[in-house]
């Protein structure tokens, strides 16, 4: 009883990076540019916010600059994809092993690997903090608390404001979007530099608040999943959400079962989310619903003079 | 749909007036796309685009602490006029020979393989149970091994290109998830059974003196002439035999192709599998080359780099054999900046997708024209 109580109370803080990255794929995919570089803006995210919070101390702060950083280095991604006009699959691997050898590099040159910073404290909602069972998933520190409001303005943004009607005309046919007068370029860098702060931000999360510590390539594959999770959940944020959530609920029982004695082969036990991820992957696929919701123009480069 | 595209085109066909002299800032300029380059333009691109990579990369070498007096000694002088550096390098190139081959294989048929590593560590395995276990004769023990290595490497290579064709499902994320699978499994058995009793590492026991790739002639070792062997073979595989040239029809149209009576789907399977037995010789070379035993890092940079040696030679098998010699030297100089300068080896990483970034970027001034727009409103 006990251990479920702990595994359910941990799973939000396991969930909120996948669902943040997914949440910024899924607004940088809406305007039609495939995002492939989670992987690397999240290691971004993840050395900024740790290299911000041992020299600031604040985690506000260091969250912020995490976001930015992440949101620095996409500028070269969009550099790549919407003026230069690179294979997108291409630009986005190169942002990924960029991005590893660049935060590898730095986090070694700077010092900043293995220097444990301090988490962020908890906070109770109370009355529901009191319920048998549930009680511990509603004892969270903030940025938990805040993501289902960063979710809402962002369905609302997409869902409901003439500008995410835009950004997604942009995703769907930039043709159409730019003979009405759309800037197709202007939204998808937009997109680009938003989506990419969240994935960074996810990042951050996971250094400053998870392992509250810097290593090489830490995020683990992470931001894969992440692009698994948005296609299984057909670009759709709220299915996103729940999808992170069930990977928080699998990454949160790899230490509940090793706390509570169950003997499992430790690197079969670790293997889980990958073999998750795959296994939703095929079952998704085998479904009859294969493309729907997937936007139209998703990694077709915009260029306003060539034939079609 | 043309008759609106038209006045474009018919735009270009204006008598050409000498364009009126125009303030700089005032000048407006459009993109066109290129039908064609002539050959040596495209190379003087592509090798601006290199030089610009290797600058940037220099400069953050030098920022690093390089002084940069030592750059070229260190990347150039050292690396190749030096016998016993010129050795490593060609040592190094082997393994590396044979990621590129097979991610130019996968990439002809149209298969991000982003699981080089997996199957990589699965022919590793493969090698090192026909060794562990004493599988064969003395004599036999390395062809063994060696196909051991290409059974694996298939093997963990079929179930993405299935799953692509049958279900369509994205083989960047199923062969990047296979990655991780095949990088525990190896922990689990260097950390478990597999662990050499006699040390405190995670190393599997030695190999025995006939299990390990010979030294042939003045220190070059077996592994360099069976990656050259293996390149041989797949430049007859993509460039003179049936398959290559079926290969061709299905990259360039798969529909049409089915139309006029190629296996595509077994085409692109073969082509796959093959991609992935080469990966798995990979890890037989490092295991039984270089370092003897399974160690636990023993794959890392190979994976990205037989993606980089294919896309940088354009999935050109001979073209590969030259990138990855260059990435090899990239390789051995890596590690002596790691031991002389304290530089860490992701350096490597971040000069290799410089490099990508600013050749990909090439492509861009070969295949768009800019070009000023003539007159105010066009």
């Amino acid at each position: 009883m006990d251990m479920i109580a702990n595994w359910l109370g941990n799973t939000p803080d396991f969930a909120v990076p996948f669902a943040l990255a997914a949440l910024g794929l899924i607004l940088t995919e809406r305007a039609g540019v495939l995002a492939l570089g989670a992987e690397g803006l999240m290691l971004v995210g993840a050395l900024a916010g740790i290299g911000a919070q041992l020299a600031y101390g604040m985690h506000g702060i260091s969250l912020l600059l995490a976001m930015g950083a992440a949101a620095l280095v996409s500028l070269l991604f969009a550099l790549m994809v919407l003026v230069l006009r690179i294979n997108q699959v291409i630009a986005g691997l190169a942002l990924v092993f960029f991005c590893q050898g660049l935060t590898g590099l730095l986090g070694t040159l700077l010092d900043w690997t293995n220097k444990p910073v301090k988490g962020l404290g908890a906070v109770e909602l109370w009355p529901l903090s009191e319920l048998p069972l549930l009680g511990k998933v509603f004892v969270q520190n903030p940025l938990v608390f805040l993501t289902p409001l960063i979710f809402l303005a962002v369905v609302w943004l997409l869902t409901r404001s003439s500008t995410g009607l835009r950004l997604r005309a942009v995703g769907e046919n930039p043709q159409a979007a730019d003979a009405a007068g759309i800037s197709v370029l202007g939204y998808r860098l937009a997109a680009i530099l938003a989506g990419s702060a969240l994935i960074g931000l996810a990042g951050g999360y996971i250094s400053l608040l998870s392992t509250k510590l810097w290593i090489a390539d830490m995020t683990g594959g992470r931001g894969w999943i992440a692009v698994a999770l948005v296609i299984f959940a057909r670009w759709s944020p709220w299915k996103a959400l729940a999808g992170a959530l069930l990977f928080g609920c699998i990454e949160a029982l790899i230490p509940q079962l090793a706390a509570a004695g169950v003997r499992l082969p430790q690197y079969f036990v670790l293997m889980t989310p990958y073999a998750v991820t795959l296994a939703v992957m095929i079952w998704v696929a085998s479904g009859r619903n294969i493309t729907g919701n997937q936007p139209g123009a998703l990694g077709v480069p915009f260029i306003r003079e060539e034939r079609r | 749909m043309n008759e609106q595209v038209r006045p474009l085109i018919v735009e270009q066909a204006r008598p050409p007036a000498r364009p009126p002299r125009s303030p700089l800032l005032a000048r407006r300029y459009t993109l066109e796309i290129r039908q064609q380059l002539a050959w040596h333009w495209q190379a003087l691109i592509i090798a601006a685009a290199l030089v610009l990579g290797l600058g940037i990369s220099a400069a953050i070498l030098m920022a690093a602490g390089v002084p940069a007096g030592e750059l070229l000694n260190e990347f150039v002088i050292l690396t190749v006029f030096d016998a016993q550096s010129l050795k490593a390098v060609l040592f190094q190139a082997a393994p590396m020979i044979l990621v590129g081959l097979a991610g130019c294989m996968a990439f002809r048929a149209k298969f991000w393989n982003l699981g080089l590593e997996g199957q990589m560590i699965w022919g590793a395995i493969g090698a090192t149970a026909i060794s562990l276990f004493d599988i064969g004769p003395q004599a036999l023990r390395l062809p063994l091994m060696l196909a051991a290595a290409v059974l694996c490497g298939l093997a963990w290579a079929l179930a993405p290109v299935l799953l692509k064709l049958r279900l369509k499902v994205n083989e960047i994320i199923s062969t990047l998830m296979l990655n991780y699978l095949a990088i525990n499994f190896l922990l689990h058995l260097l950390y478990g059974s597999w662990k050499d009793p006699k040390s405190s590492f995670p190393y599997s026991p030695q190999f025995q003196p006939f299990e390990r790739l010979p030294e042939l002639f003045d220190g070059i070792s077996a592994a360099v002439p069976l990656a050259l062997v293996v390149a041989l073979l797949a430049l007859w595989f993509l460039g003179i035999s049936r398959a290559g040239l079926y290969l061709r029809f299905v990259d360039a149209n798969p529909r049409v192709a089915g139309a006029v009576g190629v296996p595509v789907q077994k085409m692109i399977v073969g082509t796959v599998l093959i991609s992935g037995a080469m990966a798995g010789i990979a890890g037989f070379l490092v295991t039984a080359g270089q370092e003897g035993r399974l160690t636990q890092s023993f794959y890392q940079g190979y994976g990205f780099s037989g993606i980089l040696i294919a896309f940088l030679a354009r999935n050109n098998p001979v073209a590969a054999l030259v990138v990855a010699l260059l990435m090899a030297t990239l390789f051995v100089a890596g590690r002596s900046l790691q031991v002389f300068y304290q530089i860490p080896f992701s350096m490597v990483q971040l000069i290799q997708a410089i490099l990508v970034i600013c050749v990909a970027s090439s492509d861009f001034f070969i295949r768009h024209r800019i070009r000023r727009v003539q007159g105010g409103e066009s």
